[in-house]
């Protein structure tokens, strides 16, 4: 694909380059895509009871909307918040606090049910699962992330002050 | 909508850090994939099948990259929405029938991926606050995800070859997808042309106002720092979990929902005794009852410690992920099978004392009954094996799930075809 035409250039990305490989490719992974698919609905509805079905489709669709309707705009908002109290700082502390919140954030979302989880299901009748207390784990874990940030951001501003110019925004 | 994907647009959502990203979550999807076909075929052989029983970590090590790459997922999955989050406001929303099925397939692919982490994961802290059996879904789900995957890229395919390698210009037509200048509106005119010359006033107008005055990161700052997010969470998340398979992590796990060294004789447990209904009074009076045939023979404990004892040191690895090496000591499975005249090639069904339970009765191929590591595990770690660890007998064997290493073991039958 080292070359792209020109020709190209004014259709939409799905269609640009076209090649007989390339069509030939594409079609065989649709197929084979399809065919996926429609395995997954069968070994669904055949060992699935009909009863439990729309709790399998609620699942999907509640999992689309928390991601679109909540964890996106949160992200994007924070995103804009954060630079706006930045607006005077050099650009890679700002990236630094943005990866860093993310970081400990992606963290929590993976920790947080683990403590739930603690107190709910199978856990509290044995004492092999689950054993550690991860919300001590998790509060250390934000410190550590917190103090690796706030050092990483001295160095990186210090490089970019003794570059001689602005801060790199 | 347009306004909407460009108040959205940032470096850090381009083609090429779609396809970068995309590489890494297809990949780790099709890890994913393969060891947890392995694994259901471990516990569900279609007629006939064989399967290794060395190297005798080999589950461990399939199981355990199973969960590593599992919770891989979530920080790149949520990578890759956020680089294409802006097309879900894709304007017109729908061009085509084609391409109405297109965003649906996406749609399908997005929650399925979504769900399939999550149950996934709170299957490993054994917490099932959902509507559905898990073990059916989450194989039904893993077809629908990899069928998704390849229509996906075939989809795709012509953009994922294009932003395959890095170069410095990508080709024409692909500036309004990689980077916006900073101060260079490049949509500006297509909004304007959607609003008419002047910008929408009132609660929207500020709101777009207030976005367009937060200032930008550099290019190469935002895009950097995204990738290594990206890569700090992936490490993050799997270097502090890892250790409940992985030794040389022991120390750093943290967060991982088994701990190396906890339970009884120092090795965890998946169902307790009392969970599975196994008490003094169901064990008082054991015996282990070997049939083949019409042969059948029944040994006490103290008969079992009699024959020749072996020991081994195999991993108890469980579905869930985790894992323990330990040393067991009993008697070896092919001398009980001898003793009851079964061939070389003969499967055993394998029965325990507990009263239900979806591995109260498995089966174990011929190739695992006569492996010379293959026991009746009378004794862990040098201690009478514990009742949470299968007292009076337990299976033992290499290569096999946790859920396989039958506890509370009470009759080993010959499958006659």
């Amino acid at each position: 694909m080292n070359q792209v035409s020109t020709a190209s250039a004014a259709l939409p990305l799905e269609q640009a380059a076209p090649g007989r490989g390339m069509r030939m490719a594409r079609a065989m992974l649709v197929l084979l895509g399809a065919a996926g698919l429609a395995w997954g609905a069968w070994v669904l509805v055949d060992t699935v009871r009909v009863a439990r079905l729309p709790g399998v489709a609620l699942w999907v669709g509640a999992a689309i909307v928390v991601h679109d309707a909540v964890i996106a705009p949160l992200v994007f908002f924070g995103g804009v918040l954060l630079r706006r109290a930045g607006r005077r700082r050099a650009g890679v502390v700002v990236a630094v606090v943005q990866g860093t919140i993310v970081l400990g954030s992606i963290m929590t979302l993976i920790v947080v049910p683990e403590i739930v989880a603690q107190t709910q299901g199978q856990a509290p009748k044995n004492p092999t699962v689950l054993p550690l207390d991860y919300g001590l784990n998790l509060a250390v874990f934000w410190l550590v992330i917190a103090v690796g940030a706030t050092a990483a951001s001295a160095v990186l501003y210090a490089r970019t002050r003794r570059a001689g110019r602005r801060p790199a925004r | 909508m347009y306004e909407a994907q460009r108040s959205l647009a940032s470096p850090a959502r381009n083609p090429r850090m779609a396809t970068v990203i995309g590489r890494l979550l297809g990949a780790a999807f099709l890890v994913c994939f393969g060891t947890g076909l392995y694994s259901h075929f471990l516990q569900q052989p279609l007629p006939g099948m064989r399967f290794a029983t060395r190297p005798e970590f080999l589950y461990q090590f399939t199981e355990g990259t199973h969960i590593i790459a599992g919770i891989a997922c979530f920080p790149l999955l949520l990578a890759k929405l956020y680089i294409v989050f802006p097309d879900l406001f894709a304007y017109p929303p729908v061009r085509s029938f084609v391409h109405l099925l297109e965003r649906a397939s996406i749609a399908l692919f997005v929650g399925a991926s979504l769900v399939q982490i999550t149950i996934g994961l709170l299957n490993t802290y054994q917490w099932y606050p959902w509507p559905f059996p898990f073990r059916q879904v989450h194989f039904a789900l893993a077809w629908v995800l990899i069928g998704s995957l390849a229509l996906h890229i075939g989809i795709k395919l012509p953009i994922i070859a294009r932003f395959w390698r890095k170069r410095a210009d990508y080709g024409p037509g692909t500036d309004h997808l990689t980077d916006a200048v900073p101060g260079e509106r490049v949509a500006g005119t297509e909004a304007e042309r959607l609003w008419g010359s002047s910008r929408p006033t009132g609660l929207t107008g500020r709101l777009i106002a207030y976005l367009d005055a937060t200032p930008p990161i550099a290019e190469k700052v935002s895009r950097r720092g995204f990738l290594a997010t990206v890569a700090v969470a992936v490490a993050a998340v799997v270097g502090l979990t890892a250790g409940q398979t992985f030794a040389p992590l022991d120390a750093v796990n943290v967060f991982g929902p088994r701990k190396k060294g906890v339970g009884q004789q120092g090795v965890p447990v998946n169902r307790t005794a009392r969970q599975a209904n196994v008490t003094e009074a169901v064990i008082s009076g054991w015996m282990l009852t070997v049939a083949h045939g019409g042969v059948e023979r029944s040994f006490t404990r103290t008969e079992l410690e009699r024959m020749p004892q072996t020991e081994v040191t195999l991993p108890i690895a469980c579905v869930e992920g985790w894992s323990q090496m330990a040393a067991w000591r009993g008697v070896r499975l092919r001398d009980l099978a001898d003793l009851v005249g079964a061939g070389e090639d003969t499967s055993f069904k394998l029965v325990s004392l507990e009263e239900r339970g979806s591995f109260r009765q498995t089966q174990m191929g011929p190739e695992y009954v006569r492996d010379p590591l293959t026991l009746v595990a009378l004794e862990l770690n040098g201690e009478t094996l514990d009742l949470e660890h299968g007292y009076p007998a337990r299976m033992i064997a290499p290569g096999r799930p946790g859920v396989l290493q039958t506890k509370w073991l009470s009759r080993i039958e010959a499958i006659t075809v």
